[in-house]
């Protein structure tokens, strides 16, 4: 068991785990939106990313580009939701939830096929 | 190809206009290992307990209450939080928004700013130690290198060591506009590179020649690489340089120095490389030496290259008898040399082994017994030839203690010892890398030097005599350019017509073009027509189209022949000796009065 293994393992899993609390639920409610939770998968995500720097083999490539997409849709999503509350004389209504809460799904997109990926390596490594 | 930049080699005549002008790999990635790549993999540690920070503090001052200006109970947004934390962290600092904090806000945002600091600290403290590290440093200069290296769109030579002879060799043809990729085994040289004063940027690279991986980096499948030259002290570098050379790029000239004739052996096994052996070379000079010294002055004067001085004209004896201290590879080369121009040797040498050759005397040179038994009193010429200098120059203080009207040869293997060879008056001294510098200078600057030189020993001592008194004349004592000029449309152009005529002389065309009755200060070397080579041409020889002339001159004399050659209205003058107006309007104007 590498330790490696299981930290990104873990970063990876919680990142889509957290993304997707967030983005289930009516799109355009924003009770049923936790910003918390959106910040957590922000964070999440970046170190996820952060893990895969340096990684030179193909699938860490895959990974780390995977990881950016993620990055940038929920920091779009984040900017978004910054928008909504401090800028727009609007505030948080259903028309800009629904831009953000897209967004995260977007990443959330991303957030699987790095899954999918990480069950790929896992499957295909095969210890001699 | 006229025109064109290219070179010659002895029997690789014209190989150069390649039909592949591709790269040719040795390996699938050449590329130096990413930089950035290193980066992100030592910044990992950093970033990830900066994003931590960063993600504690913002969440804490989200979930810790505030107060507003009212009194009302506020908590901050995650934008709000961020901004601060933003300002905190990167040690600016505004003040507490959006509302003056509460005591709770105030105890978590102490204890963030520390946490920051130390995150920020952490990160930008790895990032310094990075830059700072040997592996990354060199893993950066690796991938400069190779970046620079195939980027040179000019043919290039690239060299293998870069000691005494790559030195000499490297300005010499970097005199010429040549350009030049280094590779050395010693970090210090190449870091020299960038002292040295060359015209051009020479790419270094401090790396094992021996791994073809490093010859790759430095260029060897680039296309415009035009030649390798093996230069290192060590035979066993060179033979793999010369092997990878041959395997890679087959139709690659390669020069390759050596000082043993087995490896000399091996590495003509692998193609055709030029091998050159300084003690052997230095034989064949001093034989030529003893034959004719003003075609040894000549050949010597030309083989120096550019801005060299004239060398004194030494005779060594041509009859008696020799001593030579040092039986080594060296010592058994002139042997042979001398002996095969008639002359008795008696050889000195600690390490030799008794009785197997007669003229052998085997014990220390140094101890006046063994000099008393090679009776320098009665011998005409001396050779100090240990690969010692030390050695040597006691050597020659001995001998001419015993017999002042020798004739000295020394062997110089160090360089900072020149001035003290300098300082002993040598009447001939052996430098091995200026040996090998000058001849590949010779063979590599233009090809019709080195025809010269192979034709001009035939033509004897008077000749060469005469040849040197004529270059002295015109050029004085320093040996300025020499240089090709064909006589074809592209490089003549103003001339076409004329040559075609059967008309032109030599005499004529070296005109000056600001006053015809006087002569320019060229001297012509030698004409090459349809593989026929004429030496020293003289002034009432007729040219023809496709000549190619090898001259020498002052930089400023060959910009006015230039001028000649390639202006219509200048050459007019110089052929004729009417003006001709240059300018369109003028010549329009002129020709109407007519």
């Amino acid at each position: 068991m590498s330790l490696e293994k299981v930290v990104f393992g873990f970063f990876v899993l919680l990142a889509a785990t957290l993304n997707f609390g967030f983005f289930i639920g009516d799109l355009a409610d924003p009770r049923l939106h936790n910003e918390y939770e959106l910040f957590a998968a922000v964070v999440v995500n970046l170190i996820a990313t952060v893990l895969k720097f340096g990684d030179r083999t193909q699938i860490g490539a895959v990974h780390l580009a995977t990881s950016l997409v993620a990055d940038l849709q929920l920091i779009a999503a984040t900017l978004a939701w910054t928008w909504a509350t401090q800028v727009s004389a609007d505030g948080l209504n259903g028309e800009s939830m629904a831009a953000v809460v897209s967004l995260s799904g977007g990443a959330l997109l991303a957030n699987i096929v790095s899954v999918v990926l990480l069950v790929i390596e896992t499957v295909s490594f095969q210890r001699r | 190809m006229p025109g064109s930049k290219r070179w010659w080699l002895p029997g690789r005549d014209e190989q150069r206009p390649r039909e592949a002008r591709r790269w040719t790999r040795i390996a699938v990635a050449v590329q130096g290992p990413p930089t950035v790549f290193l980066i992100l993999r030592r910044m990992r540690a950093p970033l990830i307990v900066l994003i931590t920070i960063f993600a504690v503090s913002v969440l804490g001052l989200t979930l810790i209450p505030g107060r507003d200006d009212a009194g009302q109970p506020a908590r901050m947004g995650f934008f709000d939080a961020f901004y601060f934390m933003s300002y905190t962290a990167t040690t600016i600092g505004y003040g507490e928004i959006p509302h003056a904090f509460t005591g709770a806000q105030r105890l978590w945002v102490t204890a963030t700013i520390y946490l920051t600091v130390i995150g920020w600290a952490y990160a930008v403290g790895s990032l310094l130690t990075l830059l700072q590290d040997r592996a990354f440093r060199q893993a950066l200069a690796l991938q400069r290198f190779t970046r620079t290296v195939a980027r040179l769109r000019e043919p290039f030579l690239l060299i293998t060591g870069y000691g005494q002879t790559g030195r000499l060799l490297g300005r010499e043809l970097d005199a010429l506009g040549r350009r030049l990729v280094v590779i050395d085994t010693d970090a210090e040289r190449v870091d020299a590179l960038d002292i040295d004063a060359y015209r051009c940027d020479v790419p270094g690279l401090a790396g094992d020649a021996r791994n073809p991986r490093t010859l790759e980096h430095a260029g060897l499948g680039h296309p415009y690489c035009e030649g390798v030259l093996a230069l290192t002290d060590d035979d066993e570098v060179n033979l793999a340089v010369t092997m990878t050379a041959a395997l890679v790029r087959p139709e690659l000239p390669v020069i390759a120095r050596t000082v043993s004739p087995a490896v000399e052996h091996r590495m003509a096994a692998f193609g055709s490389p030029t091998v050159i052996n300084p003690f052997d070379r230095y034989g064949d000079h001093l034989r030529l030496a003893l034959r004719a010294p003003a075609s040894y002055q000549l050949m010597a004067w030309l083989e120096s290259g550019p801005g060299a001085e004239l060398p004194e004209r030494s005779q060594p004896p041509r009859a008696g008898r020799w001593v030579l201290c040092g039986y080594g590879r060296f010592g058994r080369e002139l042997t042979e040399d001398l002996q095969a121009e008639g002359l008795t040797v008696t050889a000195v040498d600690i390490r030799a082994e008794a009785g197997t050759e007669p003229w052998v005397i085997v014990g220390d040179g140094s101890e006046p017994h063994v000099m008393a038994a090679a009776d320098l009193a009665h011998a005409v010429g001396f050779v100090a030839g240990t690969d010692n200098d030390t050695t040597n120059l006691s050597l020659v203080a001995a001998a001419r203690h015993i017999n002042p009207e020798l004739f000295v040869v020394s062997r110089q293997n160090r360089p900072e010892t020149a001035p003290l060879f300098a300082a002993m008056r040598i009447d001939s001294l052996l430098v091995p890398a200026e040996v090998v510098a000058h001849e590949i200078y010779a063979q590599l600057s233009t090809p019709l030097l080195w025809r010269f030189l192979r034709e001009m020993p035939a033509l004897g001592d008077e000749w060469a005599r005469a040849m040197v008194e004529r270059l002295q004349q015109h050029c004085g004592r320093r040996l300025p350019g020499l240089w090709r000029t064909t006589l074809d449309a592209s490089e003549t152009p103003a001339l076409h017509r004329w040559l075609c005529d059967g008309q032109a002389t030599l005499g004529d065309l070296l005109r000056h073009p600001d006053d015809r009755e006087r002569r320019l200060g060229i001297v012509p070397l030698l004409i090459l027509r349809d593989g026929r080579a004429t030496l020293g041409p003289a002034d009432d020889d007729v040219l023809r189209a496709g000549d190619q002339i090898l001259l020498a001159g002052q930089p400023w004399e060959q910009r006015a022949l230039l001028n000649t050659l390639t202006i219509d209205a200048v050459s007019r003058y110089v052929r004729y000796g009417h003006r001709v107006p240059s300018s369109w309007i003028w010549r329009r104007l002129t020709r109407s009065n007519r």
